[in-house]
């Protein structure tokens, strides 16, 4: 649908629907899903990895040994099935759930602030998962239940951190601006009371580095089950907004004038978001930048309709992350490094280019 | 102006739940989630079940096969530790931290890799990311870990992959020596064992005699500060309740960070200063020598560097809670402390 040559003032600019992109992102994704498994730490042959997935997926019926003429590491064709599908696939598949939670999550956030530079992190919620995951290493609560009760407590940490910014966002004084300010305070004090439970145990630093710079590694089929689970509910309940969301961009008045209770669905939709985020910032720490891109990715593709967007971000934000994980096996071949890293690499200058064109939009007078 | 698809059209009521039923069914949703996931978790099985049980540092009960034939070792003070009992040659895997960033050399000295045999191969990344798939390739039967490595990367570890892990993490000098009994009973090597321990606990007595001699003649401690690493802001070192404050300790040294409410605490140059401690003792290696920590915060003005007490020490020697620590780091700190006594 094109837009009218001279639109009257106060028109919306057109929302430029383009359906069709979701299904190219789909199959870009399935693509990224298919050959990322080639790529890890240790080398193997990208036939035996292909045998191997075919192996796994059709329960052993297909290539009965899967290793045969491989070369075998000291683990054996066991040791090597163990490597392609439990380390490496259960990563590459959390690499794509977290990535569309984070971006289904910044969607939601830019359209209920009406800011293109909101994103999950935004609000504090990560801070208060590190927070929770910190609890843990400090106070060395379960002992030998590390691997179950870091991500419950980051998980919780980040959702009680997004119950403060429900409750300001319930609240006479909850609006926009007052809860983007009471997100940023929260994230800084949150960030205090981490670095002085650090200082009283220097070694659980090690452990709570891996929240604060990103990580898809140390994971395995059951936390890939949990997070799908928790951002398939949240993500799929938030993709059902896009419409309140167009709504939403004209204003309170506006909205409430169309029969949208504006508060009502932005406190939803933060709660939403919130779960989203927390699912992701339980089992993979800090992952800058993939909330705040990958909205606007879709927004250039498929216009700025919110039924397209949110949707669109999730496939994106999946297939950003995959593509960090990928590119960075590629620049430091049989390296591990935290996967924040190269996300905030990749998106730092997105978010400068971002920012650029803002000023340079309203400085020619553009809308 | 009508749009059936357009958002100015009023949007048609939604059948919405009251908001707290709302908040409620999706956080319910969420939490359904997590504990579904975390209950899957709970009843997977473990690790076989080995024919020996140990408790690890961290309190954690461990099934390991005895002398296991193939073992990772992720920490220098463990690796010390095989050495010593004998064990070098069940080493198959080693921590390293990321090849492209350092490698093996930013966990080993260069001594320690040659007198190891340590090589790239063995390297299984513990920094700044744990990595997996290295550790897999080398199929190891056991695990033994300090905390260099994330505990939740051990559970990943143990109860994925089935692969046992003990960790070894002592406090104290004493714990070094409970380790290394430890080791002695997995790996069934019971007179290497002995030799080391007895070596262990006559340099352990030696320096507990020392102590207690200087305290029936009211001999105060010489005040110390033991420096590993130096900075603008001042000097890092061990506080209450950490293995370097027990050789300090043991070295009948009273150290100028023992009220200190860290336990890895940096003192500044102001607080080095008013302690003014009688020795400074440094550690080189990695990168550090006499001139690094000579550009750290008065210390020029201190009484230690100007009354030649200002000592350097190998950092192998007192930076982890191993054999060598015993064994060399705590005759040579008794010897800078008390020269009179090793003269």
């Amino acid at each position: 649908m094109g837009a009218p040559s001279a639109a009257p003032a106060g028109t919306p600019k057109p929302l430029g629907r383009r359906p069709w992109v979701l299904g190219l992102l789909l199959a870009l994704l399935g693509v990224g899903v298919f050959f990322s498994p080639l790529l890890g730490t240790v080398a193997i042959a990208p036939e035996t990895v292909l045998r191997i997935l075919l192996h796994q997926v059709s329960g052993g019926a297909l290539y009965s040994n899967p290793c045969a003429g491989a070369s075998v590491p000291a683990s054996g064709c066991t040791g090597l099935i163990e490597i392609v599908w439990d380390a490496r696939l259960s990563e590459i598949m959390l690499a794509v759930v977290v990535g569309a939670g984070l971006g289904i999550s910044g969607g939601t956030l830019q359209g209920v602030f009406r800011n293109p530079l909101a994103d999950p992190f935004l609000l504090g919620i990560s801070s208060g998962g590190t927070l929770g995951a910190a609890v843990v290493v400090v106070f060395r609560i379960g002992v030998g239940e590390e691997n179950l009760l870091l991500p419950l407590f980051a998980f919780i940490g980040a959702i009680a951190t997004g119950a403060v910014i429900l409750a300001a966002a319930r609240s006479r004084f909850g609006s926009v601006e007052t809860l983007l300010l009471t997100g940023v305070a929260l994230s800084s004090f949150l960030s205090s009371v981490l670095s002085l439970l650090l200082l009283y145990n220097p070694t659980g630093s090690l452990q709570v580095d891996f929240w604060l710079l990103g990580n898809l590694g140390s994971l395995d089929w059951t936390q890939d089950g949990i997070a799908f689970g928790v951002v398939l509910v949240a993500g799929t309940l938030l993709a059902t907004y896009g419409r309140e969301l167009n709504i939403l961009q004209l204003g309170p008045d506006v909205a409430q004038s169309l029969g949208v209770d504006s508060r009502k669905v932005r406190v939803r939709l933060l709660l939403l978001a919130s779960v989203t985020t927390a699912a992701a910032v339980a089992f993979t720490g800090i992952i800058g930048f993939v909330g705040l891109v990958s909205p606007h990715v879709v927004r250039r593709v498929a216009g700025n309709d919110y039924r397209l967007v949110l949707p669109g971000a999730a496939l994106v934000g999946g297939g950003f992350l995959l593509a960090a994980r990928d590119l960075a096996l590629i620049a430091f071949p049989g390296t591990l490094l935290p996967i924040g890293i190269f996300t905030s690499f990749a998106g730092a200058p997105f978010f400068a280019y971002l920012l650029y064109r803002r000023r340079h939009v309203s400085s020619m007078g553009g809308s | 102006m009508h749009l059936p698809d357009s958002p100015l059209t009023p949007a048609p009521p939604r059948r919405t739940v009251p908001l707290a039923w709302f908040v409620v069914v999706v956080i319910v949703a969420a939490g359904f989630s997590v504990v579904v996931g975390a209950v899957i978790y709970a009843v997977r099985p473990g690790p076989a079940a080995g024919p020996l049980s140990v408790t690890d540092d961290l309190g954690r009960h461990v099934s390991v096969s005895i002398d296991p034939a193939h073992v990772v070792v992720l920490g220098p003070s463990i690796m010390d530790s095989m050495f010593r009992l004998g064990l070098r040659s069940h080493v198959v895997g080693v921590d390293c931290y990321a090849p492209s960033l350092g490698g093996l050399s930013s966990d080993y000295s260069p001594d320690q890799v040659r007198n190891w045999n340590l090589s790239a191969s063995m390297c299984v990344q513990t920094g700044p990311t744990f990595d997996v798939e290295q550790l897999l390739a080398l199929a190891p039967q056991l695990v033994l870990a300090t905390t260099i490595v994330s505990v939740a990367a051990v559970e990943q570890i143990t109860q994925t992959y089935h692969i046992p892990v003990v960790m070894l993490q002592p406090a104290t000098l004493t714990g070094v020596v409970l380790d290394d009994q430890l080791l002695g009973e997995i790996f069934n090597v019971p007179s290497a064992t002995t030799a080391l321990v007895n070596a262990l606990q006559s340099a352990l007595f030696q320096a507990a005699s020392l102590q207690n001699n200087l305290t029936t003649n009211g001999t105060p401690f010489p005040t110390v500060l033991v420096t590993y690493s130096v900075d603008g802001n001042g000097y890092w070192t061990f506080g209450p309740g950490t293995f370097g404050q027990s050789l300090i300790e043991l070295a009948s040294g009273a150290s100028i960070s023992a009220n200190s409410t860290l336990p890895y605490p940096e003192l500044s140059g102001e607080q080095v200063l008013a302690s003014d401690p009688e020795y400074l003792v440094y550690g080189t290696g990695y990168g550090l020598n006499e001139s690094a920590y000579s550009s750290g915060p008065f210390w020029s003005q201190l009484s230690a560097p100007q009354d030649g007490q200002a000592v350097g020490m190998n950092s192998n020697y007192f930076t982890e809670p191993d054999p060598t620590m015993i064994l060399m780091g705590l005759p040579q700190l008794i010897a800078i402390l008390h020269p009179g006594l090793s003269a």
